[in-house]
């Protein structure tokens, strides 16, 4: 019975998000075509040439064919054909993209909510101390600092003056190998992609845990005996926890945007830097691919996110 | 508890004078005491100060090249170096400041523009108003701004500054309605409302003499915690060669240049960076402070 409903409740949600996707690839995708000029405009093709590169990717016919053919294709998962790359597949191309961008955004997830938690924490049962100050001001810098800023820095320090300290014996080689990278080419991005969040985070919960940690419940668990380490990670934290969680849907949008700047500064092969390079080619087909693909994660994280509220607090329930 | 002695006059005379103190009064008073944020705003009043004077003067053109030698670090003549193209950084510097605070503040009047009027609407009549407002903010909520301004810009053609900050107010208006809605919503149900209706007052007289002016404090916060949002979107876009189009210098593509040469001269990079993260905190202590100061019992 409780699952019905659960289940119920994630048909609705995937059946909009089928929707938003849908409506926003189409208002791209009318937008994107109704533009003045084509992809081909370049001083070295003759009118004839012109007209049969439009013939062959189908750019002459009316407005309205072409989008049916391209509602058709989104159907089917088919997102067509680069007009740059000529003949390279976008569905394949964004699906790779999308999964290294979500293993960039998931570690700065985890690094945000890691650390802002910590810090947070610390500087809740701190309140008042160096501690706390310290915290709370590193906070408001990061709060204020734009990812790039951060990756700017972290470049200085990790690529620039490590290499000068150790005479080129350690440092972060800007850049990535293979598909998805190692793990040390991901985490400094994924760093300076979290970071402003963790500041976020950490000013959220230290809020909710002063909040918390005056309450009867805390007392009564301090006045039973149980260790003060106790108190806090299992009964402070767990109802602390229940705002950030709040402010999940939110974090995960930031990151999935933020990532398009962090992506173009590492050079990582992921769906933000797609996204600007071909808004930079004219590459309108991959414009309107890598945005569908956005919708659609956007869509699924905040479900996920939503799906998550229960788990924490279970007076929540679909 | 000082040991100081209080005249029986201040001590009877001052708690009457703040009783009498308007709402105005009383705020800046609250925020002459914080610190910070007097800090922040006279930062802020320089920068403006610097944007107006770039109109007239720089110390060096801003867009010529071969100033100073490419990659120049500071000297006495040009005390930021010079860029990858040798032209002078500070002058440039000065001029981004000038395109950061229009798009602050311009992002924010067309906010203002949009938003308030919607949510005074939708939260003075409730019924289909609201429930089409409400579904529209949501829809916004969900998408990737960042990435819906990138869109627009391109739809729009990009990329003046104009379409630049209607693309930036696109993705930021919601935040405002969301708040008068709110505001709207919860004042009309007061006595001064139902005693101004009694009284024969038209709706419009209702939405901006009396519902407006009360909900004037959490609107004058939203915006100015809205510039530095808005300044960001145009740093951001701007870092993505899709701003500001050169030679206009902006804090995001100067960024964007300096990253390109962060090994052979770091300078490049920082003066923008620097100066754009200071501007934002400015703002946001700023913001903070008006926050406390305006409506002290929403202090977080």
């Amino acid at each position: 019975m409780r699952w019905r409903g659960t289940l119920l409740y994630i048909g609705q949600r995937l059946l909009l998000i089928v929707f938003t996707v849908l409506a926003v690839s189409s208002i791209v995708f009318i937008g994107i075509h109704r533009l003045p000029g084509s992809v081909f405009v370049s001083e070295r093709l003759r009118a004839s040439q012109m007209q049969a590169l439009l013939h062959q990717y189908g750019l002459d016919r009316p407005l309205w064919e072409q989008y049916r053919d391209f509602l058709l294709g989104l159907l089917h998962g088919d997102l067509g054909i680069s007009y740059v790359n000529q003949g390279v597949r976008i569905s394949p191309l964004v699906g790779r993209e999308a999964l290294v961008s979500a293993e960039v955004g998931a570690l700065a997830l985890l690094f945000t909510i890691g650390l802002g938690m910590l810090l947070g924490v610390l500087a809740a049962i701190r309140q008042n101390t160096w501690l706390d100050y310290l915290f709370t001001s590193t906070a408001v810098v990061g709060y204020s600092m734009p990812n790039f800023v951060v990756a700017t820095f972290l470049l200085l320090v990790f690529a620039v003056f490590l290499q000068r300290a150790t005479g080129g014996m350690l440092y972060y080689q800007i850049g990535w190998t293979g598909t998805f990278g190692s793990l040390g080419e991901i985490s400094i991005p994924a760093f300076a992609l979290g970071f402003p969040y963790a500041s976020v985070v950490a000013r959220l919960t230290r809020a909710s845990m002063l909040e918390v940690i005056r309450q009867d419940y805390i007392r009564t668990a301090r006045a039973k005996g149980l260790p003060e380490q106790l108190v806090i990670v299992r009964h402070a934290l767990r109802n602390a926890l229940i705002p950030v969680i709040t402010i999940l849907g939110p974090l995960v949008i930031g990151i999935l945007t933020g990532s398009v700047v962090i992506e173009n500064i590492f050079g990582i092969p992921g769906l933000g830097k797609e996204f600007v390079q071909s808004i930079l080619n004219r590459d309108y087909n991959i414009v309107v691919g890598v945005f569908t693909m956005y919708a659609a994660l956007v869509g699924i994280a905040n479900l996920l996110v939503d799906l998550l509220y229960p788990l924490v607090d279970p007076r929540i329930r679909y | 508890m000082g040991g100081r002695p209080i005249a029986i006059t201040t001590f009877i005379a001052e708690p009457m004078a703040q009783r009498r103190a308007g709402l105005w009064t009383d705020a800046w008073r609250r925020l002459r005491r914080n610190r910070l944020a007097l800090v922040a705003a006279t930062y802020l009043l320089g920068l403006v100060g610097v944007a107006i004077l770039a109109v007239f003067w720089t110390p060096y053109s801003t867009t010529h090249q071969g100033i100073v030698l490419p990659y120049q670090g500071p000297t006495p003549a040009h005390p930021l170096g010079g860029d990858s193209l040798g032209r002078d950084v500070l002058s440039r510097l000065m001029e981004g400041a000038q395109i950061s605070l229009l798009v602050g503040v311009g992002t924010q009047v067309v906010v203002l523009a949009l938003g308030v009027p919607l949510g005074l609407l939708a939260g003075y009549f409730r019924s289909w108003l609201d429930a089409a407002l409400s579904l529209l903010i949501n829809i916004f909520y969900g998408v990737p701004d960042l990435l819906v301004a990138l869109i627009l810009i391109v739809l729009l053609g990009h990329s003046g500054l104009g379409q630049i900050i209607f693309a930036i107010a696109v993705t930021r208006w919601m935040d405002m309605a969301r708040l008068v809605r709110g505001q709207a919503m919860s004042l009309r149900e007061r006595e001064f409302v139902e005693a101004a209706r009694s009284c024969g007052s038209g709706t419009f007289k209702i939405l901006f003499r009396h519902l407006l002016p009360n909900a004037l404090g959490p609107i004058i916060v939203q915006a100015t915690l809205g510039i530095p949002q808005a300044i960001l979107f145009e740093a951001f876009l701007s870092f993505l060669g899709l701003g500001v189009q050169p030679p206009t210098p902006s804090w995001g593509s100067m960024a964007a240049d300096g990253v390109q040469a962060i090994r052979i001269s770091p300078h490049i990079v920082l003066a923008p960076t620097i100066a754009l993260s200071v501007t934002l905190m400015a703002f946001n202590f700023v913001g903070d402070g008006l926050r406390d100061a305006l409506d002290p019992r929403q202090r977080r």
